[in-house]
């Protein structure tokens, strides 16, 4: 891919791979931009055509360019940015006047630039001096982020470049289809695939499972919600077949006895019953990891295990991740030279997004909220009292259900997140976003949340601004201003200034994103996630920049080198146990839904579904389901039907493929209105991370009979 | 009834230390470590809980002791709980409720529960009189504890031929991981086939790969052992003839340890008989769970002990019984719930757990069996409801058979296909309906995979990534690209993840050979 010689060095505005791209803006001052490929270590030169076409949308016709105000009739109509803040702040102080300060709530996204992640947790702990602040990464990554910081200390995605993989021999992907959410990384296994060591665990024969075909590895295909028990399985056979790395485990790690134990009750067989792997491809897939750590621990190509949103969105989703951490401890394989272990962040800036301040109970640079000297460091950084910093607040499961809600939230502010279709329970989170007093919404298209909205904020794209995001790998990337963005459109960190000065909020609130980028890295010195030694001189110069990157130092591409993070250096084995989630697999009945993405769609597809190529590939929601099951409910390919689960029902076209096992469904999460997935998921949540169970919802499935009085009942033809 | 406990520790005594007691006791350390319940638990054999299950594996040397351990008595210990290892209880008495050691100590108690667990049967044969409990032959040993499993190593180790007696599942898995670990073993059963009582047709599938996997299979009745030197040295036939070894493994089933109930007046079938509740019967303060509970509660009309058959030997019942008493325990003794149930309803599932059907699974490594459920259903039969389906293909060593009821699968047994018996298990346990087309399970251990990708036309997508058809890439070669690179700036085919290259350069080899070929 050439690159324009006058177009801007940037990265994709859609996951977290973040691909390195070009945009040449057409020259012509009507916003418009041609993207291409740019060569980079992660993505070599490739893009998806979600990041090929994702300059569509800058000058799309829906974009918004002026604030919408809801009038007394109800409908949204351009208002003036004075007329909209001024409301705004006055609104906002009535109702705590009222209600108290946590009455007004913060809800953000894992897709924000660091600067503002960082900006919006600052806005809400000083300007709207509430501690109800979380964000949809709680979808996404919370569980391995728990499972990370309980086993290492620390919670990097990767802690290594993602380059080490391609001279593994062995790489084990739990729950993760990035061949479809972020195809150029599959650039990557080539050396596993190479050497048949590319083991793939999905309920479907997914693209990635694909990638086995052909002697090039091993799929499993456990049933939904049993993950832990087939970790647990695997780690058994490590155990049993005295394939640990006892080296490691004496020099490196604690906790070893405890998770032993715990696991002489799971051998293959009894496994076997459980998940619907059999026993004999338990052990091959131990045997070909051990035989890959051993590889590694040589000093040439070992192995990687590596775990997705597939196994971590669960009920135990911190406890199946811990399992796979275990798992990797020991093999020995975290923290070396030629294996790891690392979870595969989602969202565009999932990685910085969860180290800067949106989480509930975190300030910047990955600190609690409840450590005093982290309240003091950033107190000091800000220039208030420490006691002006609010406590922890909820996580955003919680969040969204106090929605108008006694003593819940009545104004809400969402930032990158678009909750009426991304949230589970979707229909309950909209009745309470219809239940607020105020709800602002900050976007660039009038998304399903927007629409609901009492006011919204038209905001920059990707390609508009300036900022940070941090990658999969923890590496701190520029983002460019390549194009003019649209008359009447403003960046969030000018609308966090504006409404800070408004509300007589304390510090600084700047609309230069780099500004906001030195203060952030002041307020994480010393931090876990420290950016202190950055700055965009620094970031411009293109040396790579993997945080830790303290001042004086040049970053850290690999973490655990020397010492874990906990205190003693040690990494910790926990002992964990199945509960809910295999139970609930094992009750007969219903058909069990995962939830997921498509190549061709981007989270709750605010932006893909306006790129009428993407659409047009994949148009309505299609549940995918095993053909012999279709057969028994009377189901052909292509009809429509109707998913049912205990929190509500959605429709969908059949897509019948035997890739998918004949007990689990599938649906993409990406559309709106009767089409949405999440009105089907809901309930249970994590005790340790607060994610909610996306992929074991039990659902029953029925051809959709349409009414006779020709009411039109699927609703498919207008998810767009 | 007592009060419930509350200002003293319930002093609760576990009798046995096997893998079930070794459940219990996790579920009772919580309210140890809340100052509860003080807990003594009482094992007679010199090591902690482990899981016997496993115990062929540490016997071929394939697996270590330490990691079949369930638990460590320090450990225990260090938490408060009194762990007595290698100790032995001679008699309850239940007036002054305490158990008496045959040191002669005493323990007291509150709650008391059997886990004595089951031992191996010891055959009737000639050279093996004697009780139960005395010392076999040297040579001779069964397959149940580490003791064994010492024993057994040796043979294997000193490279003697290994007679296994007992086509049961124990015997096969013995017989199996010992040929697998190079072992010469003969497999002597009765019968036509090992397990031919629970696999019907699938046992002849089974013996045939049990020859495969280098195990001499003998069937015929054994009438005693010979010894030679006061060692053994082979198995006798009915019919004069003679299996020569240098050691025999006793695989002849397991029987409930009750001597300890039937000595203190507790009532005892073929296990200590329990009601649903696990509470023995006729007694406020005794419990059994494991392979020693018989669950039946002795009253005609009691729904939940219908259908209960007598223990097993099987761990996933036990260890269910054990979750459910000490989950019960665990309300009763923290003040949140009930008070203890009296045995007419209520209190622990356990009844369900005696009464679900038997899973077994043959644990091996190149050999693949399971079955569960009603097994002897004839697909012939007419019945209303009833389904049986069956598939044999002895000749490349698959057989399988799904019995269901109403749809529901109630029977199965699956030999040879490793998929498809992991499958049916999993649906067996979840109480499953099958699919009408029975014969997509038998397709999971299909070689087909998956049909393949749909004749490339012009149509169909040739990258995924960028959602470029074959015909654009056609014609973008057509047009005059003759590398991939050409046709990636062309038409983004290949931009993506690099998967389709091989596909972009055979368009474009095709290309130009049709064109020097015309």
């Amino acid at each position: 891919m050439q690159q324009a010689a006058t177009g801007q060095p940037t990265h994709c505005p859609y996951c977290a791979l973040q691909c390195a791209m070009t945009v040449t803006a057409s020259g012509t001052h009507d916003g418009g931009a041609r993207v291409d490929g740019r060569d980079f270590p992660t993505n070599r030169g490739g893009l998806c055509r979600k990041g090929w076409s994702a300059a569509e949308l800058l000058r799309h016709p829906d974009r918004l360019t002026a604030p919408l105000l809801r009038d007394a009739d109800g409908v949204l109509r351009e208002a003036a940015w004075d007329t909209v803040l001024d409301l705004i702040s006055d609104r906002v102080l009535s109702i705590q006047a009222g209600h108290g300060r946590d009455a007004v709530a913060v809800f953000g996204g894992g897709g924000l630039t660091n600067e503002k992640a960082y900006t919006l947790g600052k806005f809400a702990r000083l300007a709207l001096r509430t501690s109800r602040i979380d964000y949809n990464g709680r979808f996404c990554m919370s569980s391995a982020a728990a499972a990370g910081n309980r086993a290492f200390g620390l919670d990097r995605g990767l802690p290594f470049p993602l380059e080490d993989l391609g001279g593994a021999s062995v790489v084990l992907l739990l729950g993760s289809n990035a061949a479809d959410t972020m195809p150029p990384f599959v650039q990557h296994l080539g050396g596993a695939q190479a050497a048949g060591g590319l083991v793939v665990v999905d309920p479907r024969r997914s693209a990635t499972a694909r990638l086995t075909d052909q002697g090039r590895g091993i799929h499993l295909q456990p049933t939904p919600g049993t993950d832990l028990v087939l970790l647990l399985g695997l780690a058994h056979v490590v155990v049993a077949e005295g394939l640990t790395d006892n080296r490691f485990l004496e020099a490196r790690t604690s906790g070893y006895d405890g998770v032993a134990r715990g696991l002489a009750q799971w051998w293959p067989e009894r496994v076997q019953g459980i998940t619907g792997v059999p026993a004999a491809s338990l052990r091959a897939v131990a045997r070909l990891l051990a035989a890959g750590a051993r590889r590694g621990s040589d000093g040439s190509q070992g192995a990687y295990i590596l775990t997705g949103r597939g196994i971590e969105q669960h009920a135990d989703g911190t406890d199946t991740t811990t399992a796979a951490i275990n798992l990797a401890l020991l093999l020995g394989l975290p923290g070396t030279a030629h294996s790891g272990y690392g979870t595969l962040t989602g969202q565009g800036n999932g990685q910085g997004g969860r180290e800067h301040g949106q989480k509930a109970d975190q300030l910047p640079g990955y600190r609690k909220i409840t450590d005093p000297a982290a309240r003091a460091h950033v107190a000091a950084v800000w220039g208030v009292p420490e006691d002006l910093i609010p406590g922890p607040g909820l996580p955003a499961v919680e969040l969204l259900a106090s929605l108008g809600r006694p003593g819940g939230t009545r104004c809400l502010f969402v930032h990158g997140a678009n909750v009426a279709v991304s949230a589970p329970d979707a229909a309950t989170v909209i009745e309470g976003l219809r239940s607020l007093d105020l709800l602002v919404v900050s976007d660039f298209f009038l998304s399903e949340t927007a629409a609901l909205a009492d006011v919204v904020l038209p905001v920059l794209q990707w390609a508009e601004e300036d900022g940070t995001v941090t990658n999969l790998e923890g590496r701190i990337l520029r983002r460019r201003r390549a194009v003019e963005p649209p008359p009447g459109a403003r960046s969030e960190l000018w609308v966090m200034q504006e409404l800070a000065c408004r509300l007589d909020a304390p510090s600084r609130f700047s609309e230069d994103p780099s500004t906001m980028f030195d203060e952030l890295a002041r307020a994480s010195a010393g931090g876990i996630a420290d950016y202190s030694g950055l700055d965009y001189g620094v970031l411009d110069s293109g040396a790579p920049a993997y945080w830790p990157y303290p001042a004086g130092s040049t970053g850290t591409p690999r973490l655990f080198v020397d010492a874990f993070a906990h205190a003693d250096g040690r990494a910790v084995l926990v002992p964990v146990v199945p509960r809910t989630a295999a139970a609930a697999a094992r009750r007969p009945g219903p058909l069990l839904l995962a939830t997921g993405r498509l190549l061709e769609h981007y989270q709750s597809g605010t932006q893909t579904r306006r790129v009428p190529a993407l659409l047009a590939a994949q148009p309505v929601p299609r549940l995918q389901l095993h053909p012999s099951t279709a057969q028994d409910l009377g189901i052909a390919q292509g009809e429509r039907v109707v998913v049912t689960s205990p929190h509500g029902e959605a429709r969908a076209l059949a897509d019948l493929t035997p890739d998918i096992r004949q007990d689990t469904v599938f649906l993409a999460f990406h559309f709106a209105d009767a089409g949405s997935a999440n009105l089907l998921t809901g309930g249970s949540t994590d005790p340790v991370s607060g994610m909610p169970e996306f992929k074991t919802t039990p659902v029953r499935v029925a051809r959709l009979v349409p009414l006779d009085d020709g009411v039109r009942t699927d609703g498919l033809e207008v998810v767009a | 009834m007592r009060p419930p406990e509350s200002s003293v520790a319930c002093r609760v005594v576990v009798v046995g230390f096997g893998p079930v007691a070794a459940r219990l006791v996790e579920h009772l350390e919580p309210l140890v470590a809340a100052g509860l319940v003080s807990l003594t638990v009482i094992g007679q054999e010199a090591d902690a809980a482990y899981n016997r299950v496993l115990v062929a594996d540490v016997a071929v040397g394939r697996t270590p002791e330490a990691a079949i351990r369930l638990a460590d008595a320090d450990t225990l210990r260090s938490s408060g709980i009194d762990v007595r290892l290698g100790a032995c209880v001679a008699r309850i008495d239940r007036p002054f409720r305490r158990v008496l050691l045959t040191g002669g100590e005493a323990v007291d108690y509150d709650r008391l529960v059997l886990a004595t667990g089951s031992r191996p049967v010891r055959p009737r044969l000639k050279g093996l009189e004697g009780p139960e409990t005395s010392p076999l032959p040297p040579g001779v040993s069964f397959l149940r504890d580490l003791r064994d499993a010492r024993a057994v190593a040796a043979a294997l180790a000193a490279q003697q031929r290994i007679v296994v007696l007992g086509g049961g599942i124990l015997g096969i898995e013995a017989a199996l991981a010992a040929a697998e670990e190079g072992g010469r073993i003969t497999l002597l059963h009765h019968g036509r086939s090992p397990m031919e009582r629970l696999l019907g047709d699938g046992a002849r599938v089974l013996a045939t790969a049990l020859r495969h996997a280098g195990i001499n299979v003998v069937a015929g009745t054994s009438t005693g052992i010979d010894l030679e030197d006061g060692r053994f040295a082979g198995v006798g036939l009915e019919g004069g003839t003679r299996i020569d070894g240098g050691a025999l493994v006793l695989a002849c089933g397991v029987r409930p340890r009750t001597e300890l109930a039937e000595g203190s007046d507790l009532a005892v079938a073929d296990g200590i008989l329990v009601d649903h509740s696990l509470r023995a019967v006729g007694t406020e303060d005794i419990w059994a769970i494991g392979d020693c509970a018989e669950v039946c509660c002795l009253r005609l009309s009691c729904e939940a002990c219908a259908g209960v058959t007598a223990p097993q030997g099987l761990i996933g019942p036990g260890w269910q019984q054990a979750d459910d008493l000490g989950e019960a325990f665990a309300a009763e003794l923290s003040g949140d719930a009930r008070g203890p149930s009296d045995g007419s309803g209520g209190g622990p599932g356990a009844g369900a757990a005696g009464r679900r059907d038997a899973v077994v699974v043959l644990k091996a490594r190149g050999v693949d069996a399971v079955v569960a459920g009603e097994t002897d259903a004839d697909p012939w039969t007419v019945e209303p409801g009833l389904a049986v389906a069956e598939w044999a293909d002895p000749g490349h060593g698959r057989y399988a058979r799904m019995v269901t009821r109403d749809g529901v699968l109630t029977g199965l047994v699956c030999v040879g296909m490793p998929r498809t018996g992991a499958e049916l298990v999993l649906l067996f346990e979840r109480g499953s309906e099958l699919p009408a087309d029975r014969s997509s399970l038998l397709r999971l251990d299909s070689a087909e995979g998956l049909p393949a990708a749909s004749p490339p036309g012009p149509a169909a997508t040739l990258c995924r990534c960028a959602g470029v058809t074959r015909g654009s890439v056609q014609e973008s070669v057509a047009a005059g690209c003759a590398s991939v690179q050409d046709v990636s700036t062309a038409t983004r085919a290949g931009t993506g993840c690099g998967g389709c290259h091989d596909d972009i350069r055979t368009v474009i080899e095709r290309h130009f050979a049709a064109a020097v070929a015309s």
